[in-house]
């Protein structure tokens, strides 16, 4: 058995490698991620950052290396723990909406709510807060297709947000969006994971948008190559602005 | 030379599209053929020989229709070749162009197939008990047996054609599918239901016995009158066009009041599909309501059944069947991203698999009730 994974990181990797077929896209990543924190993973297309969301956000299953979530292993779980796991304690956000095309907004919001065993009102009261919150709230009663794809982003955005997950990864949640909605959204994305203490994993091929983060690991070709660097936390400060705009309750 | 390259590439599904459509070709080139021998060996047959013809045309309409659905289904199933096609420089014309010319291919080899067959059997080959049907002793004009067996490739390749809409024979188009139906598709098919009944009724009245049977009907099913056979073809029709809708009312039926998240995902994806699988679906309702109540009909009436009918049910049948098959393939993989999707929220494949169930059953039961109510018209008229 290996050391067990230090106190303050929710996550934690070690020694990660993943090929989709044999193309290598992870060779040998070790990376901690701390409670509450803000962590962007950057590097060009190609370089394997939706691979490690995927394999730390318990959606791949790695070939080699461990997982660790909260002090207990993920790479050892099957396929429905990982579920669970997925329902109960992680959110995502991919750079496409995926939303379901027959639900209305708010029932997409509401949707991850339901399957983890909410209240039909309290899911879909708090889907409605979200969607306002996210500047979708005259989108709640639409089908997606009938919406722009900024506002499906924002869906997705309060989808992955609604059930309060500990963990939120956010794959290039950006790369639909236009210069403005993108930092609207991850000013969003952040605010909300600092005020609600959540610890958000960001992806993002766009160097100047590691300012919403505490601290940001670059990635190529499959391997780290920079140590995390902290990110100054008063440089920016995107969090403390939007902070007080998500005032949601932690369930 | 292209679509053998393109066969090389076929997997199970294909294959058996490829199969289905020579073999159903093939199948229907018999009949036409054998309207031909028949031709053939009585020259002065009367009405009979344009009924012999008629005879071969459902099963030509069930193989355009299965080729038609299933080409349909060829881009949302086949990306990588509609994406591959259009960067070697295909428009999207030419790449339904090529869609039909494959079906129409299947359909020469079936069809040439069975013409090489009819010529070696009328070689002496077969017994006195066939001559008749091959035209045996009779020379066989060589454009006789070419033009009724590029009818099979013609209708099927054209069909095929018209099926692919223009947005979809393009790398990366999402045909958006519009749900709900105008008031005149509902309002039409309720229509045709009304009158149908309504003319049904008045077959069915206590003096209708006095009317007559003026009507023959096909397949050894005796005679029947005017008013019962049009009032049965209408509400057939109307019922069979209001399958879809009907669908899409179950489906909102599904997901009323408060529902679990199993009650919502089954509902909003019938209602959401009902535009697609409504068609498909009523022509098989339709088919198999009409195929049990000739075989309900033979088992009753002694000596009524026939050999020919039976096959060209079997044929209708399966084309029928598999029409449904391509069709539910096409919007299982055009919905692969949204069931992904699911399944990274955590949704448990059980539920997925549910929600299937749940949605099966509700459509099991509307199509239960339309087809019933098909064949009990039927059998009433039959009477």
């Amino acid at each position: 058995m290996p050391a067990a994974p230090p106190d303050n990181d929710v996550l934690w990797a070690r020694g990660i490698v993943k090929s989709h077929d044999g193309t290598p896209a992870l060779r040998g990543i070790s990376i901690g991620v701390r409670e509450g924190e803000v962590l962007a993973v950057t590097g060009p297309r190609g370089s394997g950052k939706s691979t490690l969301l995927g394999c730390l956000s318990a959606q791949l299953p790695v070939d080699e290396g461990e997982v660790w979530f909260n002090s207990a292993p993920v790479h050892t779980l099957g396929r429905t723990g990982r579920e669970r796991l997925r329902r109960d304690r992680f959110g995502f956000v991919g750079s496409e909406p995926h939303l379901v095309p027959e639900l209305t907004a708010r029932e997409n919001v509401a949707l991850p709510l339901l399957l983890a065993g909410a209240g039909h009102k309290a899911a879909y009261t708090a889907a409605g807060e979200w969607l306002e919150r996210l500047d979708v709230g005259d989108a709640a009663r639409h089908r997606p297709d009938r919406l722009v794809q900024s506002q499906r982003q924002r869906i997705a955005v309060a989808r992955a947000l609604a059930p309060l997950p500990p963990v939120v990864f956010a794959d290039d949640p950006t790369a639909p969006l236009h210069r403005e909605a993108a930092d609207q959204v991850l000013r969003i994305l952040t605010s909300a994971a600092r005020s609600h203490q959540l610890t958000l994993v960001l992806a993002t091929h766009d160097p100047e948008l590691v300012r919403f983060a505490d601290r940001a690991v670059a990635l190529v070709d499959g391997r780290l190559t920079a140590p995390a660097a902290p990110v100054p936390r008063g440089a920016a400060a995107p969090g403390t602005a939007g902070a007080s705009a998500v005032t949601a309750t932690r369930r | 030379m292209f679509y053998l390259r393109l066969a090389r590439g076929y997997r199970v599904s294909d294959l058996g599209r490829w199969l289905l459509t020579t073999l159903a070709a093939g199948l229907v080139a018999a009949f036409l053929l054998r309207s031909l021998g028949r031709a053939m060996s009585d020259p002065h047959g009367g009405a009979d020989p344009l009924v012999r013809l008629l005879w071969c045309l459902p099963p030509l309409v069930a193989v355009a229709w299965f080729a038609a659905v299933a080409a349909r289904s060829v881009p949302a199933r086949r990306p990588a070749r509609i994406a591959g096609l259009t960067a070697a420089g295909a428009g999207s014309g030419r790449i339904r162009a090529l869609i039909a010319g494959e079906v129409a291919l299947a359909c020469t080899l079936g069809s040439v197939l069975t013409l090489l067959l009819f010529l070696v059997l009328r070689n002496d080959i077969a017994g006195p008990s066939l001559a008749p049907d091959l035209g045996m002793g009779v020379p066989l004009p060589a454009a006789a047996p070419v033009t009724l067996l590029a009818l099979v490739p013609l209708t099927s390749g054209i069909a095929a054609a018209c099926a692919v809409p223009h947005p979809a024979a393009m790398p990366g188009a999402r045909v958006h599918d519009r749900t709900g139906f105008a008031a005149w598709r509902i309002a039409l098919p309720v229509g045709l239901v009304v009158i149908g009944a309504a003319l049904e009724l008045i077959a069915l009245r206590p003096g209708a016995a006095e009317d007559g049977r003026p009507i023959h009907l096909p397949a050894g099913l005796g005679s029947t009158s005017t008013a019962a056979l049009g009032g049965w073809a209408a509400s057939a029709l109307g019922l069979a066009l209001l399958t879809g809708p009907l669908l899409g009312w179950t489906g909102r039926l599904l997901a009323l009041g408060r529902p679990t998240p199993l009650r919502l995902l089954a509902g909003r994806g019938l209602t959401a599909q009902a535009r697609r699988l409504g068609p498909p679906l009523a022509v098989l309702t339709l088919v198999l309501a009409v195929v049990l109540t000739t075989i309900r009909y033979w088992i009753g009436t002694p000596d009524s059944a026939d050999a020919l009918p039976a096959v060209e049910a079997c044929l209708v049948l399966g084309c029928a069947a598999a029409a449904v098959v391509a069709r539910l393939a096409e919007v299982r993989t055009d919905r692969r991203a949204v069931t992904g999707a699911l399944l990274r929220l955590g949704t448990s494949p059980r539920l997925l698999v549910g929600a299937v169930a749940l949605r099966t059953l509700a459509v099991g039961t509307t199509l239960l009730l339309t087809g019933g109510a098909t064949a009990a018209l039927a059998a009433a008229g039959l009477r």
